[in-house]
């Protein structure tokens, strides 16, 4: 931890670390509930603000001052709770400050931080949580944000931190792969038409299994992917009655709730014989009511089971860890001295203002006690005054913007602000 | 030298057992051409032991038995791709051949007649041997299906679940071990029949055995029908194959205890 603790970067939330599932589901924000959720928490002080919503991860990424913005987060999170622990929400996050919250972002864009080392598409997720929040973001967290896309691009560039197939789609085939065998000729029934679900399909697809259906709320969007991949567009509703024949069901819609039901496909496996089913539930919240799985033929994994099967293919992702934690911090270090300077700057350009007004009216009250004198000497007073402050502001500029660009302009900015008597910043 | 050839595939297959285990026990799995090359060794060793013994009795009925089992176990793991099936095949064969050697290698009490030469007895002997070892591949395969299945379905992805084979493909090898065991049993107790018949002066002279062989044909014949006919699969076809093996064990267990002569054979 380094400088200050009152205004400045703060990190703030819960992932797949700190929070199980059924609590990280609660907490994810979708991109409309973005707005009004930083508009909370900036009301208690915070200065800019930016929400990454994944499903392993809730993050508040503030410039605030740390209690009354902290406790908004953590009292904004808390209400989601169902049932609350003693210590509310705070009791699954955690928080991170200045240096360590610009190195928590690099780590969480490069796929370091992530539940399945180095997988990219945390990248896009970053990416999105910028543009949502851009209104909120702030002058500091948007340059943040840049540079955190920047830094996940130079770790899967320069690193083998990307390599190989880790994501929880290719774990989706893996474990589809353990109740099959070949997965060719294989049918797939996909619900939902995002990002997510596309991608899931791809990787089944690419096995050789068939993609039969894809089933979305909006017809238009799942005809896009059924047309990619050979599929029929239709709505949930008429999807049901194919639990009855599909061997594959990916589901990863974006529905606050339950839609694979009991009640609306439970009859309808019992009709399958013992042909086993295969449901990948990739959505958070989670798309499959965990009762189905009950049934025998049924074998159901939600994103945390994907995740511990990718998690297995990590292990010569490893190797490249070393290779991207130096590239996090240094890129944390340049971050760090434009921060330390965005600061020092208009501090500096205060000082030496105030520092003017100083010298200018102890020279007019002097040169009052002296109206014997030519202008020639006034001007030389003048003069005088003007390189004596000079001389005196040199030496302490020089110092504060070396100290800025090491990152440690905050602490003298205090300093200064205080000797000087000068307000602090708005 | 029948022992000692004998414990030479021993020594292997135990080697063999040893290194397919290994990554139960957190060590590093060995190169799948050591845990092909190895069993290989051994039945090639074996294969040598078993055509200077006479097939009469159960030290020989048993290393037969294992060497069926560890020709079964290479080709399922050319059909699997993987060693899976060793994990159950390779213990019991080398226990078999423990068995055998401790049993006793030369024939047990001769049964009449030099039938016991005969290429029909050794065929009967052969087939009877093959068609139990496929059983036990069933059941090992069955077992393997419900060890997979409980770990998929508990979501737990272990080493259970990184080394044993796809449910679907042991389901395959349970129906084909079932499938191809039947008519090489059936051929083994019908030749028991005709043996018995000509040589042992009536079936009653070798009724243990003719009673656990007609015992064990119906039992695998059941195991065949559900697969085939009743179209059983997956969980309650590896249950039935589970069921039948060990009513076919216990029965054995049974007969040894209660019927006198047994031991002549199995």
């Amino acid at each position: 931890m380094t400088g200050h603790t009152d205004m400045g970067i703060k990190v703030v939330g819960v992932n797949h670390r700190t929070a199980p599932l059924d609590v990280r589901e609660r907490f994810t924000h979708s991109a409309h509930e973005v707005p009004g959720a930083l508009a909370r928490v900036m009301a208690a002080g915070a200065t800019g603000g930016v929400l990454l919503s994944t499903c392993n991860r809730t993050e508040f990424y503030l410039v605030a001052d740390d209690e009354p913005a902290l406790d908004a987060v953590w009292s904004l999170l808390g209400e989601r709770l169902e049932t609350k622990p003693a210590g509310g929400a705070r009791e699954y996050g955690y928080i991170a400050r200045d240096r360590d919250a610009v190195r928590h972002l690099y780590r969480v864009s490069s796929g370091l931080d992530s539940m399945i080392l180095g997988e990219s598409q945390i990248q896009g997720q970053v990416r999105e949580a910028w543009e949502v929040s851009r209104a909120q973001a702030g002058p500091v967290l948007h340059r943040l944000f840049q540079t955190a896309l920047h830094v996940g691009s130079r770790v899967r560039t320069e690193t083998g931190l990307g390599m190989g197939t880790a994501s929880a789609a290719s774990a989706g085939v893996a474990v589809a792969g353990k109740i099959f065998g070949d997965l060719a000729g294989r049918s797939a029934l996909i619900l939902g038409a995002g990002d997510m679900a596309e991608l899931a399909a791809q990787c089944l697809s690419d096995q050789g299994v068939q993609v039969t259906l894809v089933a979305n709320r909006t017809r238009e969007r799942a005809r896009a992917i059924a047309e990619r991949l050979g599929g029929k567009a239709v709505s949930l509703e008429e999807a049901w009655p194919h639990f009855a024949t599909t061997d594959i069901a990916l589901c990863s819609t974006a529905a606050p709730h339950a839609v694979v039901t009991w009640e609306r496909v439970g009859g309808i496996i019992g009709a399958r014989r013992g042909k086993p089913l295969c449901i990948l539930d990739l959505a958070v919240p989670r798309d499959v009511d965990p009762a189905i799985a009950q049934l025998e033929n049924v074998f159901l994994y939600d994103v945390d089971d994907l995740q511990t099967v990718a998690a297995q293919a990590t292990a010569r992702r490893r190797d490249e860890v070393p290779s991207a934690e130096r590239i996090v911090e240094q890129e944390t270090d340049l971050f760090w001295a434009w921060y330390g300077g965005l600061g020092v700057v208009p501090t500096i350009k205060e000082w030496r203002q105030h520092m003017e007004t100083l010298r200018a009216a102890e020279l007019e009250r002097a040169l009052r006690q002296l109206s014997h004198l030519s202008p020639a000497d006034r001007t030389r007073i003048e003069q005088f005054s003007q390189a004596l402050l000079n001389k005196f502001l040199h030496h302490p500029t020089v110092a504060l913007k070396q100290a800025a660009e090491e990152g440690h302009g905050y602490g003298l900015l205090e300093a200064l602000r205080r000797l000087f008597g000068m307000e602090p910043p708005a | 030298m029948i022992v000692t050839l004998h414990l030479i595939a021993l020594a292997l297959y135990a080697v063999t057992t040893a290194f397919v285990l290994a990554p139960f026990l957190g060590a590093r799995p060995a190169p799948r051409a050591l845990t092909i090359a190895l069993p290989c060794a051994g039945a090639a060793v074996h294969v040598i032991a078993i055509s200077q013994l006479r097939p009469v009795g159960l030290g020989p009925a048993l290393s037969m038995l294992a060497f069926c089992l560890v020709l079964l176990q290479l080709v399922s793991e050319r059909l699997l791709r993987g060693s899976a099936v060793s994990f159950f095949a390779g213990p019991l064969a080398t226990g078999l051949v423990g068995l055998a050697i401790l049993s006793g290698l030369a024939p047990g009490a001769e049964i009449g007649g030099g039938g016991t030469q005969s290429a029909w007895f050794i065929l009967h002997v052969v087939l009877s041997a093959l068609g139990l070892a496929l059983m036990a591949l069933a059941f090992i395969a069955a077992a393997l299906y419900l060890l997979q299945f409980r770990e998929l379905k508990a979501r737990r992805f272990g080493q259970v679940f990184q080394l044993f084979p796809p449910l679907e493909r042991l389901d395959q090898l349970n129906r084909f071990a079932l499938v191809a065991g039947f008519p090489s049993l059936t051929m083994g107790v019908l030749l028991a029949l005709g043996y018995g018949a000509q040589f042992s002066g009536g079936l009653h002279a070798a009724k243990a055995q003719i009673v656990w062989g007609i015992f064990t044909w119906v039992v695998l014949g059941w195991a065949v029908w559900v697969r085939v006919v009743r179209h059983w699969a997956g969980r309650r076809a590896a249950l039935a194959s589970i069921a039948g093996f060990g009513a076919v064990l216990l029965v054995y267990v049974a007969l040894k205890l209660t019927q006198p002569g047994a031991e002549r054979f199995l």
